[in-house]
């Protein structure tokens, strides 16, 4: 059943386990119902990963017919298999079974947009050009049959040479007609079919697999190129594939591939231009025999909503409020469910200290195990929402509007307008802002977005800000009560943050990740209603990826922060005095000339230090730092406690005091631009799939925190005397 | 610079709201045109202008589609006779 010219050659990396099932990709343009038709033929029995060294979520699933199993592979959504980043290759190299865990495909599901199927016709051209068994899932029949197009079945499974199936996978129906006819097809093997290239095309890359064939029968790493490769490899120019090819060490194939593309040239067939047009002109012959549709299209229900959406007023109006509901239900939604695992969070501590003696165990149990778990999943009810409310809004074709609206001030910046929602996603919280980085389909504007992410104020930074905007900053109004200093300062923290991110985008675009800018083309798909299911799906999967790294890695760092708060102890209990013997308040001390110029003493500086779990916890370790309050309580912002206790603190030994205003404005000042985020460089890593990316975020934030607060502090003392 | 074009051939974000239009040239650097045939925009392709400006969006076989394009590519269609 596996086609014997798919099996790669004996590197033993590129051979593919056996698998006793047919593998079956599912491939097709985005916006097709891609999803819904992998669910419907799946159902629950799917799991998403990744493949090695991209960001590509891998979905697969297994589907049941007839007693047969077959695994399904959810490819990404493309318009070509014209690979030009790693990203993109994917799909090429699961057709191939280069991935260790995937065998090569054995059949292919091809989905295609009914209401759209000119455009559809590409990829799908390329695709029959496999010769695997395939089967085409016409969907979206009733879509289309409301824009009044007509298809001809029949005429299409004559014109295509492979099963058609109308379908309309997110009511289910088709979906038995699907499976039955792609079983037939994984039972009759591969067939040949006519392709629409150029003799001339087909010729050179038959001659270039022949070459790759002889390198291989001479005992070269050059892995073997099947008819389909052979083609992909000719006609992609500068793309993915041919770098990872010549890089396998075959002079004669480097040689003969300029020479072959030449040829072509001369013949008339430049490449790459030769396959669209080929390709092209074959979809219009198909559309014009088997397609019916009105000569003017009907404006559709998706046009007059797109009238008002994407108007630039009023469109960005019904954005703003749609923006500003998320936020609400982000903040006041989550709020109660906050409340409530706080509370339980701190029950939980109380019976831990009733039941468990004194000592070691019991601190680390309340002060590093309960602390790290309880601040991850006090995040977890705004998260939640977050990602809900991004997954309906995606689902339902709005996402797509909104990054057009957007567009123009992004490109400003050097990103796009898919950037805009996960940065504005960060003012909630910078984790699910990087996941949803996922959507820029550009590497390098994803890549500046998830580096820039960090810098965008999130709600964690308030709790610092509100502790010490309430007992440093005079509550003075001017022009007469409208415009408080206090909320100024807050105003001015955000604005330095948002500032900060645009410059150093644009200071990134214009460096490091410098580059052509592709053009922005994006498609709009029709309106929908969202499935539910599918958002709650994606919100469980989006949550379950936050427990699992950004979690584990604060609920670690929290644990090292306690080791180094705790240790080493004697038999008093845990209060400020001792901090100042363990490791942490050691090393503060030692350090501490570091922080005099930005005003601080050793004990606000490991604070700060203490905070990289999660950035919060500064103002309980604040707290407890200066004697304000028991382990693991949360002082409230505002009560009288910690505020006489800041205002009573002296540098050590002496009289003066230790806070006024420039050293609360460097701590914030410090907070609004620093990188104290374990979360957020754990999503880093997981999105970029390195430790550079994160390493390099944390270290530039950290040193432009520590450079900024330098010169608030300064210039506030200055200013000041 | 893409200076010159023939008659009767203007630049994309040239048309008028609700416009028809026949795609006659894609001018710019190889891949980036290469990337806009993929997507369906092609010489001979109908588009109808839907919202002019710039990013611009374009009624095209069937779908919308969203597009920006930077200075180095210019894509030049013959305005159909008949108003959208």
């Amino acid at each position: 059943m596996n086609d014997e010219s798919h099996r790669a050659n004996p590197d033993s990396s590129l051979i593919p386990h056996p698998s006793s099932f047919p593998v079956v990709a599912l491939i097709g343009n985005p916006n097709t119902g891609k999803s819904t038709l992998f669910g419907a033929l799946v159902g629950l029995r799917q799991r998403v990963g990744n493949y090695p060294g991209v960001t590509v979520e891998k979905k697969t699933g297994s589907m049941e017919h007839e007693g047969r199993r077959y695994a399904v592979i959810d490819l990404p959504g493309l318009y070509s298999l014209a690979a030009r980043s790693r990203d993109e290759m994917v799909a090429v190299n699961v057709l191939l079974g280069r991935y260790d865990d995937l065998p090569p495909a054995d059949a292919v599901v091809a989905i295609v947009d009914s209401s759209n199927l000119q455009r559809n016709l590409y990829l799908l051209s390329q695709v029959l050009d496999l010769g695997l068994p395939t089967v085409v899932a016409l969907n979206m029949v009733d879509v289309a049959a409301g824009q009044g197009i007509s298809l001809d079945v029949r005429r299409l499974e004559r014109e295509l040479g492979v099963p058609v199936v109308p379908m309309q996978a997110h009511r289910r129906i088709g979906v038995d007609e699907l499976k039955a006819a792609l079983s037939r097809v994984v039972a009759a093997g591969p067939a040949p079919r006519p392709s629409p290239l150029p003799e001339a095309v087909r010729r050179e890359a038959e001659g270039l697999a022949a070459l790759a064939q002889q390198a291989a029968d001479r005992g070269g790493v050059v892995p073997r190129l099947p008819a389909w490769l052979a083609q992909r490899f000719l006609l992609d120019a500068g793309g993915h594939l041919e770098q990872a090819i010549r890089g396998d060490g075959d002079g004669r194939l480097r040689e003969e591939l300029p020479a072959a593309r030449e040829r072509l040239a001369e013949a008339g067939f430049r490449v790459p231009g030769v396959e669209t047009a080929a390709r092209a002109a074959w979809g219009s012959r198909v559309c014009e025999a088997a397609v019916r549709q009105p000569r003017e299209p009907r404006p559709t229900a998706s046009d007059r909503a797109d009238r008002l959406l994407t108007h630039r007023l009023w469109g960005t109006a019904v954005f703003a409020l749609v923006m500003l509901g998320m936020f609400q239900a982000v903040f006041v939604g989550a709020g109660p469910l906050t409340h409530a695992i706080e509370s339980g969070i701190s029950l939980l501590g109380r019976l831990l200290e009733s039941h468990v003696a004194q000592g070691a165990l019991r601190s680390l149990l309340v002060g590093g195990v309960l602390a790290g778990v309880g601040s991850v999943l006090a995040f977890l009810p705004q998260i939640a929402i977050l990602f809900l409310f991004l997954a309906v809004l995606e689902d339902c074709g709005y996402m797509a509007r909104a990054a057009f609206l957007m567009d123009r001030l992004m490109a400003r910046v050097g990103l796009s307008g898919r950037s805009f929602i996960p940065l504005l996603s960060c003012f909630a919280c910078t984790v699910p802002g990087v996941m949803a980085c996922r959507v820029i389909d550009n590497e390098r504007d994803r890549l500046t977005t998830i580096l820039v992410a960090p810098l965008i104020p999130c709600s964690a930074r308030l709790p610092v800000f509100a502790l010490l905007i309430a007992a440093f900053i005079p509550a003075r109004t001017y022009a007469g009560g409208l415009v408080g200093l206090q909320g100024l300062v807050l105003v001015g923290l955000y604005v330095l943050g948002i500032a900060t991110a645009v410059l150093a985008a644009l200071l990134l675009k214009r460096s490091i990740l410098r580059g052509r800018t592709p053009p922005f083309l994006m498609d709009l798909p029709t309106y929908k209603w969202p499935s539910l299911r599918t958002a709650l799906h994606r919100v469980i999967e989006r949550a379950a990826s936050f427990l699992r790294f950004a979690g584990t890695a604060i609920v670690g760092v929290s644990i090292l922060v306690w080791a180094a708060l705790y240790w080493p102890h004697g038999a008093e209990t845990v209060e400020g005095s001792h901090q100042r013997e363990s490791y942490l308040g050691r090393f503060g001390r030692m350090v501490e000339p570091v922080f005099r110029p930005l005003g601080w003493d050793w004990r606000i500086g490991a604070a700060v230090m203490a905070s990289l779990p999660a950035r919060e916890i500064v103002v309980a370790t604040l707290g407890v730092v200066f004697n304000s309050g028991e382990e693991g309580a949360k002082p409230q912002a505002g009560s009288g406690g910690p505020q006489a206790a800041f205002h009573a603190a002296t540098w050590e030994g002496t009289e003066r005091p230790l806070f006024n205003v420039p050293v609360a404005l460097s701590m914030m000042v410090f907070y609004a631009l620093c990188a104290q985020c374990v979360g957020t460089l754990a999503a880093i890593r997981r999105e970029t799939g390195s430790w550079r990316w994160p390493l390099a975020v944390f270290g530039s934030m950290t040193a432009l925190a520590y450079c900024a607060a330098f010169i608030t502090y300064q210039v506030g003392m200055w200013l000041g005397s | 610079m893409i200076a010159r074009y023939a008659q009767n051939e203007i630049p994309v974000q040239r048309l008028r709201r609700g416009q028809s239009a026949l795609v006659a040239r894609i001018a710019g650097p190889p891949e980036d045109v290469h990337r806009l045939e993929e997507f369906g925009l092609r010489p001979g392709t109908r588009i109808e202008m839907f919202r002019p400006g710039s990013p611009c969006i374009l009624r095209m076989a069937g779908s919308k589609v969203c597009l920006r394009t930077e200075r180095r590519v210019q894509v030049f269609v013959t305005p159909a006779a008949s108003q959208g």
